[in-house]
């Protein structure tokens, strides 16, 4: 079983192998230049391992949210491989990931520049109500006690995954979180 | 030879669109899927709106050009992408899709330019001889070359600010038709006759235009009729305008046909859909004695088509890029 594992929702792109659940190669490139070096990185991950992408048996994506940019590469190039060579695919959110370290509830936030990326999770790591985006003033304000975090436990994601059903690649979604200009009106 | 067949992918705006190109001039499958409809209700494109929905179309546009082609990704002789000019985020879907797709199937990957990609729209139709005249007319760029050979070209002129596109979607907004512009203004115009008088953008011996003096003029117009009470005849000013914004194409291919000697024109972009350009257009080339080139409708547009019969000769002469290939959203053809 080999599962590769693509992260490209902050500035730190972050790709592994892992081989039954087992990490076999990492490569972590943090310079927010994802559109040049991401497929290199991919090509360059497989040739370490020896490895073409038929050898995959299924692909982790993290599918936000971030950077908009960012997260949608992940999910155009991780859809492709996924439609085109008819791997199995799994989402899920880096906020759900970092959940996955905490068995109690928790709301975890994941900052980026201007702000924070907010999630309330129960003690079985499902998600409470919606995710949120708060700006570093808004975060002020806010009621709840929020866990900045920045490290997952890719161990704990693919075990979590191993027992979901994978999805359709045509319905990969990036999710965003943060509304766009005209959205607002 | 074997034939060469070219995967091509095109999203620099707001068409996702790929196709497989035979030889760079016979089109075997062509998909495209157009946002117009989302980004209208906003009275134009929505860059970061367009970036979504290139990701969200890509694969489905994949399975639509393979399955009308019955070929598969490993029948073809390379990928081809759309890298420049366009929208930054919408390029980028297309070339990340491009990128993976030449990796996983150990193709070569080439970058196209689309400006490059709307002349070889004309291969699609049959094969361009050289030397020829080039005038593209698109929403981002008014240019005219002397092409003498594949990629090989001659600035003569081109917009010192709007692109003639770009000034039909501003007109038809002052004048409250909806998104997209262009073809709602030729629309009205047919009704209309030419009674405004608007200036002539660029009355000169060079080769340049200029369309924001002729926007600005009709802004005017109407600003100042409005203020009097008096009624816009919107199908006469969208007849005026059109005339002014086309006869001064018209006025430069005439000065290089003159000047030049060259025998050939070939139309390109999204504004040579325009009727009234055709017509205009075909008068002088037979004044001239010369050759009008058009492609049809459908790959006067955005589409991927083009984009495969540009690649062909890059693919002949085997200039490929690498995986660390990025966009550009303004690059010019020279």
């Amino acid at each position: 079983m080999v599962t590769l594992f693509i992260d490209t929702h902050s500035s730190k792109l972050h790709l592994a192998l892992l081989v039954d659940g087992i990490i076999k190669r990492e490569i972590i490139r943090d310079d927010r230049e994802h559109s040049t070096y991401f497929v290199s990185l991919l090509d360059e991950i497989m040739k370490l391992e020896g490895l073409s992408f038929e050898d995959l048996s299924d692909i982790i994506l993290i599918n936000g949210p971030g950077s908009f940019t960012g997260v949608r590469l992940g999910v155009v190039v991780a859809k492709l491989i996924s439609y085109t060579k008819d791997i199995p695919i799994h989402t899920i959110t880096y906020l759900e990931a970092l959940a996955l370290k905490y068995d109690y509830s928790v709301t975890l936030g994941i900052k980026d520049k201007n702000g924070v990326f907010i999630g309330t999770f129960d003690n079985n790591h499902e998600c409470i109500g919606d995710y949120v985006y708060l700006t570093n003033k808004e975060q002020e304000n806010y009621p709840k006690k929020i866990i900045i975090e920045d490290e997952i436990d890719l161990d704990r994601v693919y075990e979590y995954l191993k027992a979901k059903p994978s999805i359709i690649p045509h319905e990969v979604k990036p999710i965003y979180v943060k509304k766009i200009e005209v959205e607002n009106d | 030879m074997n034939d060469i067949y070219i995967l091509a992918i095109e999203s620099s705006c707001d068409e996702t669109s790929m196709a497989i190109v035979k030889n760079g001039c016979e089109v075997i499958s062509l998909s495209i899927t157009t946002q117009m409809f989302t980004h209208a209700k906003y009275g134009g494109v929505v860059p970061e709106i367009a970036s979504r929905m290139h990701t969200e179309a890509i694969t489905y546009v994949l399975e639509d050009c393979l399955e009308k082609a019955h070929m598969k990704i490993e029948d073809m002789s390379a990928i081809a992408v759309t890298y420049a000019p366009g929208l930054t985020g919408s390029l980028m879907v297309g070339v990340e899709a491009a990128k993976i797709l030449a990796l996983m199937y150990h193709k070569p990957l080439i970058a196209v330019n689309h400006l490059i990609g709307h002349i070889y729209a004309n291969n699609l139709e049959s094969k361009m001889e050289f030397p020829l005249l080039a005038l593209i007319v698109s929403g981002g760029h008014t240019e005219l070359l002397i092409m003498e050979d594949d990629y090989k070209f001659i600035k003569l002129g081109e917009t010192m600010d709007d692109a003639i596109g770009e000034a039909f979607d501003k007109v038809a907004r002052v004048i409250g038709l909806p998104y997209p512009g262009g073809p709602n203004i030729e629309k009205l115009a047919k009704e209309g006759v030419h009674t405004y008088s608007l200036p002539i953008p660029v009355n000169d011996n060079t080769y340049n235009f200029s369309y924001s003096g002729l926007k600005s003029a009709v802004i005017n117009l109407v600003h100042n009729e409005t203020q009097r009470k008096k009624e816009i005849r919107k199908e006469d000013l969208a007849k005026s305008f059109q005339d002014a914004a086309i006869d001064e194409l018209v006025r430069k291919v005439e000065l290089a046909f003159k000047n030049t000697g060259i025998k050939r024109l070939v139309v390109a972009g999204g504004v040579s859909a325009n009727e009234y350009l055709k017509s205009e257009m075909n008068k002088l080339c037979h004044k001239y004695d010369a050759t009008l080139l058009i492609p049809r409708m459908l790959y006067c547009t955005d589409n991927a088509a083009m984009i495969g019969a540009a690649a062909y000769p890059k693919y002949l002469k085997k200039e490929f890029s690498d995986y660390s290939l990025n966009v550009s959203s303004s690059e010019d053809i020279i």
